[in-house]
């Protein structure tokens, strides 16, 4: 992102607002994009050669939030900011979108989730681009230089973009429980084999819980929809920023919230401001404190500062986004209460 | 020939090794004759709203309302007339408004502000062969070529290139040979021409290195692919075969095979990553291939002009110490006459300093010819 600063911040604010407009629908698209004007992205005196070098930037970053793991709204959202950039471009010959090989069966279902939808819009801006030969079709996404100097961008994205990790559905899926369904069910009727009683398996055989694969169903079915209603409240939570309803929220968030995790947080902060003043004669060596977190307000004091005077606004701003972090990062998961079922 | 799908195989770095015509192979299978046309743009294609409607699946009256709602326009400025190099007071981006700082920055230090010569070389080269048709219809690239963009690295001559080493850009088709690419790097070594010529400035004899030396290979996963047109070329790479073969060195298979009778589809390449092309014995040059795609109707379809150079490094050239206009041709060794070891001079202070009016020799000295490896600029 050296090469154009702000570039990333403008898309996903463009896409984050679209995906709270929590639709797919290409009018939305192009009042938030109007609203914005955002055709003047590549506006500036820019030469030839930067203006290329610069476009084609602009559309490998877009390219990137039109495939998974991105969630599907934002994914739409990609192709329409495509569609936008690719036109708004000022180089002649327009600069194309690369496509790699390995992206485009992730296209082709893409485009027939959309036709099963009918979201015709999306289909039909798809087409328009691929009728005007926007696409390079590429081995690889990106251009590879073998440059292992230079510091391989960290692609954070963000997280409410990202598709709700689906590890727990893609390890228990239905066929999974069909699977394990069966086996118990042979289980049973094995322990039923070697029985006294022909009709049910004796005390002493049962060491598992009967129902087991039914509570595993629904746990799981709880779990996901533990997942959706915390996205839906980190996304509110960000929104409402202003409002009475956010401090609800983000409590709720915090109870939910570690309570460790907030505890060890404020130990750490505790320690780390407390930075020792030292004595005249060491006064060009006085350490200064840092906070660990990224954050707009954060980065090196200019210049050598006075002692006393700069600690305590790193320990109350680290604070504020102690709480932010815990709350995007240790959401605790809700508690399975353990049945003592008597068998 | 299996399709394939590249990916990486150290991520972010480079890929796995693959045919090349395979990924040709592969992505003609999923496209269809509008992807892979190379025709020229036709202006302001409007489908029917029949054939959208039959292509989605929808009523002919969704298609043409989709026309309206989908257009471009409702993405473009309504204002008639909008300058490009104005950034708006009131931007909401911040690309624009980093942007509209840097060049308020730039235009209260520099006086003036527009492209040096370097600048101007790198956009030409870079875009001058942009949709360029042949005359002769049988020299047009056929549809569904592939397209390989190579970094080919200058060999190390100077120290200030250790580190950062300058390298030139070209483009190669995949169905052309492996010759024609050697035939198409320019290196200043090629160029060179042996011998001591103090006695005799004269008679600087007419072959340069690259007549004389004619062998070269490549060398792509483990295969040497050695020059063997003419019956002077040699095979370079047996040493290297040799001693791989005389211990167990981890080397498996290493092979070699005539470049003549390859092209660029027939190999076998990582993507991003280093390989090596070898000439006059020990001019060694790294070889990078960066892309792979199918060619574009804006592309260079003339298939003569490939491989094409579309990007070089500027090398300052040396002057001559005396005059200091025009380019170094000789270079003086142990020179009594000159201030320095070595000295560089052009053709006229040379002979002017070292020779008198009947072309005795003056003084002591060893001379060579001298080729500047800025003579490509």
């Amino acid at each position: 992102m050296d090469a154009l600063p702000g570039l990333k911040e403008d898309c996903e604010e463009l896409l984050g607002a679209f995906q709270q407009a929590d639709t797919v629908r290409f009018e939305r698209f192009a009042e938030l994009w109007r609203e914005r004007r955002f055709h003047t992205i590549f506006y500036g005196r820019i030469r030839a050669l930067e203006r290329n070098k610069i476009t084609k930037k602009t559309l490998d970053v877009a390219q990137q939030y039109f495939f998974p793991p991105y969630s599907f709204q934002i994914r739409v959202g990609a192709l329409y900011l495509l569609y936008g950039l690719y036109n708004a471009q000022l180089c002649q010959p327009k600069q194309k979108i690369r496509i790699a090989l390995k992206q485009w069966p992730e296209i082709q279902k893409f485009q027939l989730d959309l036709l099963d939808a009918q979201h015709y819009d999306a289909v039909y801006i798809f087409r328009r681009l691929r009728l005007a030969r926007a696409f390079h079709f590429t081995a690889m996404p990106k251009l590879l230089t073998y440059r292992t100097k230079k510091k391989i961008e960290k692609n954070d994205f963000r997280e409410e973009f990202k598709d709700p990790s689906n590890r727990v559905n893609s390890l228990i899926t239905n066929d999974v429980l069909e699977e394990l369904m069966n086996i118990h069910d042979h289980y049973q009727k094995m322990k039923c084999v070697i029985s006294a009683d022909k009709s049910q398996p004796d005390k002493a055989l049962s060491l598992i819980k009967d129902d087991f694969v039914v509570n595993l169903k629904d746990i799981t079915l709880e779990h996901q929809e533990w997942q959706q209603n915390r996205m839906k409240l980190l996304r509110n939570a960000k929104v409402a920023s202003e409002t009475e309803d956010k401090k609800k929220e983000e409590t709720l968030l915090k109870s939910e919230g570690s309570e460790r995790a907030n505890a060890l947080a404020r130990i750490k902060y505790k320690s780390y401001s407390a930075v020792v003043e030292v004595s005249r004669s060491r006064r060009h060596r006085q350490v200064q404190l840092e906070s660990s977190e990224s954050g707009p307000s954060c980065g090196k004091s200019p210049g050598r500062s006075k002692k006393g005077s700069r600690t305590p606004q790193p320990a109350r701003r680290g604070e504020v986004q102690v709480a932010e972090e815990t709350v995007t990062q240790h959401i605790g998961m809700p508690i399975i209460i353990e049945e003592d079922s008597d068998e | 020939m299996a399709a394939v799908v590249p990916d990486y195989e150290l991520a972010e770095l480079y890929t796995r090794a693959f045919r090349v015509g395979a990924l040709g192979l592969g992505w003609r299978r999923l496209l269809g004759p509008p992807d892979l046309s190379l025709a020229a743009e036709a202006e302001n294609e409007e489908e029917e709203d029949a054939a959208v409607a039959a292509a989605l699946g929808c009523a002919p009256g969704t298609a043409a309302e989709l026309r309206a709602v989908c257009s471009i326009d409702m993405l473009m400025s309504s204002e008639k007339e909008e300058d490009p190099d104005v950034i708006p007071e009131d931007s909401s981006l911040r690309t624009l408004r980093i942007r509209k700082k840097a060049l308020e920055r730039r235009e209260e230090t520099i006086i003036v502000d527009r492209a040096c010569r370097q600048e101007t070389l790198t956009y030409e080269m870079e875009s001058h062969a942009t949709g360029k048709r042949p005359d002769d219809p049988t020299d047009l690239i056929e549809e569904g070529e592939l397209l390989l963009t190579l970094n080919i690295f200058y060999p190390v001559i100077f120290q200030k290139h250790k580190d950062h080493k300058p390298y030139q850009t070209v483009l190669v088709l995949g169905s052309q040979k492996l010759t024609e690419l050697r035939d198409s790097i320019s290196c200043v070594s090629d160029l060179q021409i042996g011998g001591e010529f103090s006695s005799q400035p004269d008679q600087a004899p007419e072959h340069i290195s690259k007549d004389l030396y004619k062998s070269a290979f490549f060398y792509f996963e483990g295969i040497f692919y050695n020059d063997k047109r003419y019956p002077e070329c040699r095979d370079l790479s047996r040493t290297i075969i040799e001693w791989s073969e005389s211990h167990d060195r981890g080397y498996e298979n290493l092979q070699s095979v005539r470049m003549e009778d390859y092209v660029f589809n027939d190999l076998s390449l990582k993507i991003g990553f280093p390989y090596l092309y070898c000439h006059q014995g020990n001019c060694e040059h790294i070889i990078i291939i960066t892309d792979i795609r199918l060619i574009h109707h804006d592309d260079c379809l003339d298939r003569n002009l490939y491989p094409l150079l579309v990007k070089k490094h500027w090398l300052c050239t040396r002057k001559c110490f005396v005059c200091k206009m025009y380019t170094a041709r000789w270079v003086t060794n142990r020179d009594s006459l000159a201030p320095e070891d070595p000295c560089f001079f052009c053709d006229v202070c040379f002979r002017m300093l070292h020779y008198d009016a009947e072309g005795n020799k003056l003084g002591e000295f060893l001379a060579y010819p001298y080729v500047d490896p800025g003579i490509f600029n």
